[in-house]
């Protein structure tokens, strides 16, 4: 690196790195015990110590496009380790945000997602929207929105005769395709900010990103995120892993649930509600029990860890987990049980939950599922790891 | 006085296990000395039994027992000579019977064989009934006519600090102040460095409450637009004569001639007439260092605060910071600006928004800017902080090779690391160059890379606090040694206290330097220092009244007593003081000044007509003891025994002995007979001569290390000692005896454990070269 680096120290970045939860971040005395003990961090520049530096520098633009800040899996070792009081991890968790902050587009919605005051407009938002598309619907004549649902075909209590499938999926088709726009919008950015800093900083051999390779890499990243390789090399939080595992397993499992039932009901036109023998059933209830357990486990966890700064963002996040799981769960025996009205207004706010979840995504914390996925086979990608002979 | 002597040998502490305490009894009554013993000599009843004999009027006692350093009060007695016989910790416990085996019975018939530890033994109580037969109890020399009043050079924080201290005190104090008011540099600034807890935020600065509560104080007057002349006289009656700055008087102190002044042209030393001659040319118009000034003023003790300039980089120093640039500018410079209102460029009065701050000159070396440490480090967060305070946008940089804050003031660090704003790093400023309407400072190994660049509007550069004492003695004592401090070039000049450990000491007796005068201090340190400053005259005050010395031989009454008669002028002593005690008159003879004594005895080593001597301590004194040593040869037995004598610095080396004999883990040779001694520079070579000419085979000296950082208690004694230890090689040779029989070795206290090996080594190079020849004559 024979260029002259210009250091422009972005205050208002330090300021919010602090709000984000990272306002240890000026403690740092460069002493690297961080580094030392941070049980997953490279050999070859590593984290969080050089990050801890330049946070203290507020240099956004070192710190916002590195793949490092990725890599870190928020075990927490350096933050109990610091002789200094300052908490790394903590400060690498408030840059995740807010480089998620960064690549997501509209800036607004992200500011929005991640400020506790907009919570209560947020919330009414999806609100609005079922309410408003269903009633401009019934103006049509299309009751996709009955507030007194009747019982289905099979005297069953249905939770399409209140919000009708049709008008479930009107909403989230187009929510998830946004999402997705989103998303791919920001990683184009994202690859080309990481790659670049990755050349600058020395942390790789390639010179370009070529697809295929990338693919690969991705191919030989995902088996061991599944796996938790990484996370359960953990020290301080190594007890997170198996809570944040169950609850990985169980977003994967429902999302091949909701995929398994779409083409039932779009491609086989057979309507819910399914046998609770059905084998997708049993799994779609694993997976719902799995996910209240693992998110009231990880709820647990940050409660009882009180020299780790929780914030809005990580609240958020659980409350989410948690009442998706919780709601499903209930909607689903409140259903069984007959109560109806109980289980339509359950329903209701399940689905309030589920549109934040999708609509959300690329905003909030959640979305670490692809920055960290993509920053760790670009890791993999760039041979960083690769012990010279 | 007459003597009525008394020797009493304790057997406790295994003292009477190891040795043969009614063969020691014999030696005491070959004298015809009464030896009395007890198992337990420091008891109730040991000491009373002593009592008993003091009350009869035994008067001059020798106790063989533990060493001198411990038991102090329990064997003081009103009135009485006494002298402490090592037998604990320098005999029996350092001489475990384990390795240096009692002779059986059967060895016992064979007079060939002999008991080094037992004779070890008996020899020290003869030197100990040899010293208490030559030496006096001390009468304190008194001053005739004694002022208590202190005078106080600066009135800047420091000086006013001290003054109100010492008044608390109850003492007068006078300060004199150079320039038109009382604040000093602190006056003219912004905001001070935390004093207290919790150490976070600047505070106003204490100039303005200082300067109140001094004119508050009827205990101290002012002088302001004053300076000191000169300082005549010693401790307790210091002459001083004051005068408004740049005035000529006659009272002016005359300096010394300058090397260059003291050759002719060959570069041959002038004579003595000459040298008068010259020095009274150079000094012309004023008054020698012997005339008093008859309106001078009578003070007791100084404390020299006069503090420090701002250092002044020159115009071609410093290129490669961009010094020169109208926006480069020093620390100083920097306060002045702030404390006029916002900080501004001075090229084009625009807001300085953002500011670097270097910490050191760079040019490859991680050396600070001179005359800086931690006070510089402190001040650049102090007006990094002013960068925040003015502009909530602006942001300070501090490159650093060292960032020092001590103590509670890294809470002032931490606090000031909190700051969105301030941004440090260690790193090597490289360099700053115009970079169109503002600078560019560009670093080298920095924390956030190898070549960094930041744009500032404005560089401050972190340079030192120059001591008044650089260029300017400003005490201006009238003493024959000069009129300051000697040595500092050690200490960058700096009033140091060129003793270690001891702060505020300074190589002048009742002249306590505090301040920036010191060393590079902040606000803070400044006042602790004053106070520590202000306690030390007020102890000098109180140790001068009662004629006793002040630390580091805290209240010994002895001072030097000149024996004139043979006196030959040869001014040994008055060059040798380290302490400038000594002046002399136009014909070189030495006028002693004994309240400037600090009773090391250098002098007493230095004068070759052995006329110096103190009432407990003299040439006789020691000589006495060396000469009490029983020197075995072959007449007394077929193999005799090596007799090596180790005179010990009783500061670190003596106790560093006790040491070895209180843990007991090695032993060092039983053929040395070690004379504990103020200070090497005491160490007279007759001693040693002597010591040769008896036929003791060989001689050691133990002190402090001398050198640069030099531990020696009296600052220049074990290096003097090392002189005249080369010099006496000649000598040596001249008596046929090799010169590596004498030698002289450097310890301090903790290295107590290397000090048998130190020994042997010694003895076992002696016994390689032979017995001494002169045995036996």
């Amino acid at each position: 690196m024979a260029d002259k680096y210009l250091v422009q120290p972005d205050v208002e970045f330090i300021k919010e790195i602090r709000g984000l939860g990272g306002d240890s971040l000026k403690k740092c005395f460069q002493c690297a015990t961080c580094s030392v003990a941070c049980p997953i961090s490279p050999d070859t520049k590593p984290f969080p110590r050089k990050e801890m530096i330049a946070a203290s520098w507020g240099l956004k633009d070192k710190l916002i496009s590195s793949p490092d800040i990725w890599l870190c899996h928020n075990c927490g070792d350096c933050s109990t380790m610091c002789p200094r009081g300052a908490k790394p991890a903590d400060v690498m968790s408030a840059l995740r945000m807010r480089a998620i902050k960064e690549y997501a587009t509209p800036k607004a919605l992200a500011e929005a997602v991640n400020d506790p005051k907009k919570l209560p407009l947020l919330a009414a938002v999806p609100a609005i929207v079922f309410i408003v598309i269903g009633m401009v619907l019934q103006v049509f004549g299309i009751n996709w929105l009955d507030f007194t649902p009747e019982l289905d075909a099979h005297g069953q209590i249905a939770h399409a005769q209140f919000f009708s499938t049709w008008l479930v999926d009107l909403i989230f088709v187009p929510l998830s395709i946004w999402a997705v726009v989103i998303f791919a919008l920001g990683l184009k950015r994202f690859i080309g900010d990481i790659h670049k800093n990755a050349l600058a900083e020395g942390k790789t051999n390639k010179d370009k990103i070529e697809i295929k390779g990338f693919l690969n890499a991705i191919v030989k990243v995902v088996p061991n995120i599944l796996k938790h390789r990484k996370f359960s090399e953990c020290g301080e939080n190594n007890d997170r892993a198996t809570p944040h595992m169950m609850v990985l397993f169980a977003f994967i499992a429902l999302a091949f649930v909701t995929g398994f039932f779409f083409f039932v009901l779009y491609g086989l036109g057979i309507h819910g509600p399914y046998s609770q023998f059905h084998p997708v059933k049993i799994l779609a209830n694993i997976a719902g029990i799995a996910l209240v357990i693992g998110g009231a486990l990880l709820f647990k966890q940050r409660l009882d860890k009180k020299d780790e700064m929780s914030t809005y963002k990580d609240w958020y996040l659980l409350w989410l987990v948690l009442g998706l799981g919780v709601t499903g769960m209930l909607s689903e025996l409140t259903r069984l049980a007959g109560a109806a009205y109980l289980t339509y207004f359950i329903y209701f706010i399940h689905l309030m939950l589920v549109f934040h979840l999708i609509a959300f995504l690329p905003f909030s914390k959640l979305a670490h599922l692809v920055y960290r996925t993509v920053a760790m086979a670009y890791n993999e990608y760039s041979e960083r790891e690769v012990k010279k002979a | 006085m007459s003597k009525k002597y008394g020797v009493y040998i304790c057997t406790g502490c295994g003292i009477g296990d190891a040795l043969d305490i009614e063969a020691i009894c014999d030696v005491v009554e070959e004298e015809s000395l009464p030896c009395k013993t007890h198992e337990f000599l420091c008891s109730q009843a040991g000491v009373d039994m002593i009592k008993a004999d003091v009350e009869e009027g035994t008067n001059a006692l020798v106790i063989g027992a533990c060493s001198r350093r411990v038991n102090y009060n329990t064997f003081k007695f009103e009135g009485c000579m006494v002298e402490r016989v090592n037998l604990r910790e320098q005999i029996v416990w350092s001489h475990p019977r384990s390795e240096f085996p009692k002779l059986t019975e059967e060895e016992k018939q064979d007079e060939d064989n002999f008991d080094r530890v037992q004779m070890m033994a008996e020899d020290y109580i003869r030197m100990g009934m040899a010293r208490v037969e030559k030496v006096k109890l001390p009468e304190p020399y008194l001053l005739e006519t004694m002022s208590k009043k202190i005078l106080v050079i600066g009135g800047g924080v420091t000086g006013m600090n001290a003054a109100i201290d010492a008044a608390a005190a109850g003492y007068e104090v006078t300060i004199v102040e150079k320039s038109g008011k009382l604040g000093g540099h602190v006056a003219n600034w912004r905001r001070q460095l935390p004093t207290k807890p919790p150490y976070e935020r600047l505070i106003p600065n204490k100039a303005k409450s200082l300067i109140a509560a001094i004119e508050a104080n009827s205990k101290i007057s002012v002088r302001t637009n004053t300076v000191v002349a000169r300082i005549a006289g010693q401790p307790g009656e210091f002459t001083v004569t004051l005068k408004t700055p740049g005035e000529k008087i006659e009272f002016d102190v005359p300096y010394p001639l300058p090397e260059e002044m003291r050759v002719d042209e060959s570069g041959k030393e002038l004579d003595h007439e000459a040298l008068i001659a010259k020095y009274k040319e150079y000094n012309e118009g004023r008054r020698d260092i012997l005339t008093l000034d008859p309106n001078g003023e009578l003070f007791g003790a100084v404390i020299l605060a006069a503090g420090w300039r701002p250092y002044e980089p020159k115009a071609d120093e410093f290129q490669n910071l961009g010094w020169g640039n109208a926006d480069v500018i020093t620390n100083y410079q920097f306060e002045e600006l702030a404390a006029r209102g916002k900080v501004n460029r001075p090229s084009d009065g625009k807001p300085a928004k953002n500011v670097v701050f270097v910490q050191s000159p760079g040019n490859g070396t991680d050396s600070d800017f001179p005359f800086t440490g931690s006070v510089t480090s402190m001040v650049a967060l102090k007006q990094a902080k002013y960068v925040r305070d003015d502009y909530p946008d602006g942001r300070a940089y501090i490159f650093y090779q060292h960032m020092r804050t001590p103590g509670l003031s890294e809470y002032f660090y931490k606090a000031m690391q909190q700051d969105s704003g301030i941004f440090m790093t260690k790193g090597e400023v490289t360099g700053v160059s115009q970079n169109g309407g503002g600078l560019t400072v560009d670093a080298a190994n920095t924390l956030l890379g190898d070549q960094i660049q930041v744009n500032a509007d404005l560089v401050v550069l972190g340079t030192g606090m120059v001591p008044v004492t650089f260029d300017d003695p400003t005490v201006n004592l009238a003493y024959r040694q000069g009129p300051g401090f000697r040595d500092n070039a050690i200490f960058d000049k700096y009033a140091d206290s060129n003793f270690i450990c001891f702060p505020y000491e300074t190589q002048r007796t009742g002249i306590y330097a505090a301040g920036a005068v010191r060393r590079g201090l902040n606000v803070e340190e400044s006042m602790e220092d004053a106070t520590g400053a202000a306690l030390k005259a007020i102890q000098c005050l109180e140790s001068v009244n009662r004629g006793v010395a002040v630390h580091p031989r805290s209240g010994d009454m002895t001072f030097p007593d000149f024996f004139f008669q043979r006196c030959t002028q040869c001014k040994r002593c008055t060059d040798e003081c380290p302490f400038g005690a000594i002046d002399d008159d136009e014909k070189g003879t030495p006028k002693p000044n004994p309240a400037r004594c600090r009773r090391c005895g250098t002098c007493m080593g230095a004068c070759p007509e052995r006329i110096i001597n103190f009432a407990d301590y003299s040439i006789d004194s020691i000589g006495s003891q060396v000469k009490a040593i029983k020197v075995p040869s072959e007449d007394d037995y077929s193999e005799p025994p090596l007799r090596i004598l180790g005179l010990v610095c009783e500061n670190d080396a003596y106790p560093a002995l006790d040491i070895i004999g209180w843990q007991q883990k090695k032993s060092f040779s039983a053929d040395v007979r070690l004379i504990p001694v103020r200070c090497l520079g005491s160490v007279n070579v007759i001693w040693i001569k002597d010591a040769l000419s008896q036929g003791m085979d060989g001689v050691f000296l133990l002190g402090c290390k001398h050198g640069d950082d030099y531990q020696c208690h009296f600052v220049k004694g074990s290096e003097l000692a090392g002189i005249r230890m080369q010099k006496i090689g000649d000598a040596l040779s001249s008596l046929a005896l090799e010169e590596e029989r004498v030698a002289q070795f450097e310890v301090a206290i903790d290295e107590y454990d290397k000090i048998p090996d130190i020994i042997n080594k010694f003895v076992a190079e002696v016994e390689e070269l032979g017995p001494n020849p002169f045995k036996g004559f």
